[in-house]
């Protein structure tokens, strides 16, 4: 049933796009790739992984091949990721990657975490734009697809029945009406990653040149939509296991690849579970023991200076004059680095013998600091008025930048001249 | 009292502030440990401190990740809940969405360890595994060099 309907898809196909043997020939030589590519027992986890694994193609490979193609595809980014990794996939068989191509979820694109390390590693991201009209279907795709990394992290995920109507969505778009709902549900009975067979068929070119394909099934597995979903959803999964290797040291070892060393693809995902608890488990001991060290020392430290420097922080350029404080501070804006924090903290708590005022970066609020250094500076008047919330002093802010600059200087009766007095409150 | 503070850091926070601003953590904690400190030095044991430090760590670590997140929600809310107040306010909040069918043990140990992964869908887990994992590493390098200056500073005294 399937041979029989291949063929009349590929026909339609190639008759709409009109480079029907160029096609077929190309889909022949990937198909015969892919079969090779299918032959590797591991696919079931290294599904999702595969995907992002393979931008890491050659992106020229691809993009030649897609122009080839004349894919115009209608802007669908998971189908034209889809393709292009499938069509990386020919492009790499030398490389020897064994790895599942089938199985590309529609979750893909508007999952930002896969997209943000498959912008990573994705040549394709970078501009490849064939001159012809097959640019056009090129550029909506990399621009899809470059959106996606720029959706903050923090994009909920999709849940999987939207993940569903989008692709009804995407096939509305295709043009070839005829050959969607067919073309799909060939599609879906694709191929299964069976290891043991490795069958070029016809069906699977028809399928490789569809614009649209989001999941690709395995053949013999169930196309009904829970298992589509469950698909989907588990490579949502693995998307995100590989996100947690590269965050958690230590968990891309060497018997977890399968692949190709480029890629951080894990398939055991229990060693990668176990990694991970065991990272997180010694983070929290750490910060155990941290906190019983700092509380051994605390007592010599003075860290009220502290109140002042979070109001300027917001003021670029504000060096916090540090009143009387046993600090050498430098007035260098606090930049948002991270390895200023370290230096900064070490800075600010320099012992007493640096006291240093740097004043210039003050101007028009030398009067208001004079004003504050005569005061004693004990009781930290922790009303600031300046602030338009009207917090207490530990309210800051770091929405207020811009309103905290004259307002915050009076935040610095915070400092102690003599003893270490702690911060009334 | 530095209960009070985090509450008052909390609902400062206008927009949920990215993780990636270290100095900011930094100070926020440092903030927090003055006020541990100023809850009686004296009269407190060091362990008291510690589990006061500690609190006030996982504290200004959820409050810079910001509220967006399902583990700094829950981690704030813990930390709150903990001084044994009575009166639970009745807020609508969906605390089991889907029970865990607790299969897989891995699986059930991290939910233990991520605070609020007791509610949450796998992949949902992994997610707010992996930015819990990332702040916490944040968290403790912070810690790590303030306490390291601090020696420093005391030895050189």
């Amino acid at each position: 049933m399937e041979s029989a309907e291949a063929p009349q898809i590929s026909g339609v196909r190639s008759g709409s796009s009109g480079t029907c043997a160029a096609e077929i020939a190309e889909s022949l030589r990937f198909e015969e790739e892919i079969q090779s590519l299918i032959v590797h027992p591991n696919f079931e986890a290294s599904n999702g992984s595969s995907f992002t694994a393979l931008l890491g193609l050659s992106g020229n490979q691809a993009a030649e091949l897609l122009h080839e193609h004349g894919l115009t595809a209608a802007a669908s980014s998971p189908a034209g990721a889809a393709e292009m990794w499938r069509l990386r996939l020919g492009g790499d068989r030398a490389a020897g990657e064994l790895r599942l191509p089938l199985g590309c979820s529609p979750t893909f694109p508007s999952d930002a975490a896969i997209v943000e390390s498959a912008a990573r590693f994705s040549v394709f991201a970078s501009e490849e734009s064939p001159t012809s009209s097959s640019g056009g279907g090129i550029s909506p795709r990399l621009k899809v697809e470059q959106l996606d990394p720029d959706s903050p992290p923090s994009v909920p995920v999709l849940p999987s029945p939207k993940t569903k109507r989008s692709p009804a969505k995407r096939k509305g778009t295709c043009e070839k009406s005829k050959a969607r709902g067919t073309a799909k549900k060939i599609k879906r009975t694709e191929e299964k990653k069976d290891p043991t067979k490795a069958t070029a068929t016809e069906e699977d070119t028809a399928d490789e040149k569809l614009p649209y394909v989001h999941v690709r099934a395995r053949r013999g597995q169930a196309t009904d939509s829970h298992s589509l979903a469950e698909r989907a959803r588990r490579e949502k999964i693995n998307a995100r296991m590989k996100l947690l290797q590269e965050l958690v040291p230590g968990c891309s070892k060497v018997g977890n690849f399968l692949n190709h060393s480029r890629d951080l693809m894990i398939t055991g995902t229990a060693l990668v579970l176990d990694e991970i608890i065991n990272h997180v488990q010694s983070l929290q001991r750490q910060v155990e023991f941290l906190s019983m060290r700092l509380a051994a020392v605390n007592p010599c430290i003075d860290l009220s200076f502290l109140d002042h420097i979070l109001s300027t922080q917001c003021e670029p350029g504000a060096g916090a004059a540090n009143g009387r404080e046993a600090l050498a501070w430098n007035p260098a804006p606090w930049s948002p680095d991270s390895a200023i924090a370290g230096e900064d903290v070490r800075r600010l708590l320099l012992p007493r013998q640096y006291q240093v005022w740097h004043l210039d970066l003050l101007g028009p609020q030398q009067s208001s600091m004079a004003w504050e250094r005569d005061a004693t500076p004990h009781h930290n008047a922790l009303p600031f008025p300046g602030t338009g919330t009207g917090t207490s002093l530990f309210g800051y802010d770091s929405t207020n930048s811009g309103n905290e600059g004259p307002p915050a200087m009076r935040h610095s009766c915070l400092f102690q001249s003599g003893p270490i007095g702690p911060l009334t409150m | 009292m530095y209960r009070r503070s985090f509450k008052d850091t909390k609902s400062s926070l206008g927009s949920p502030n990215p993780n990636f601003s270290k100095p900011m953590v930094a100070l926020r904690f440092l903030r927090a440990l003055s006020l541990v400190r100023c809850s009686g030095p004296g009269a407190r044991s060091p362990s008291y401190r510690a589990r006061g430090i500690r609190r006030a760590a996982y504290a200004c670590m959820a409050a810079s990740a910001g509220p967006r997140r399902a583990w700094s929600r829950a981690l704030l809310r813990k930390i709150r809940r903990r001084p044994g107040r009575g009166l639970r306010r009745p807020r609508a909040v969906i605390r089991r969405r889907r029970p865990v069918g607790g299969g897989d043990p891995l699986e059930v140990a991290l939910r233990r360890l991520v605070p609020g992964g007791g509610c949450m869908e796998y992949c949902r887990l992994l997610e707010e595994a992996a930015d819990y994992v990332k702040c916490l590493a944040m968290q403790v390098r912070l810690m790590q060099t303030i306490v390291d200056s601090a020696s420093h500073v005391n030895s050189i005294d």
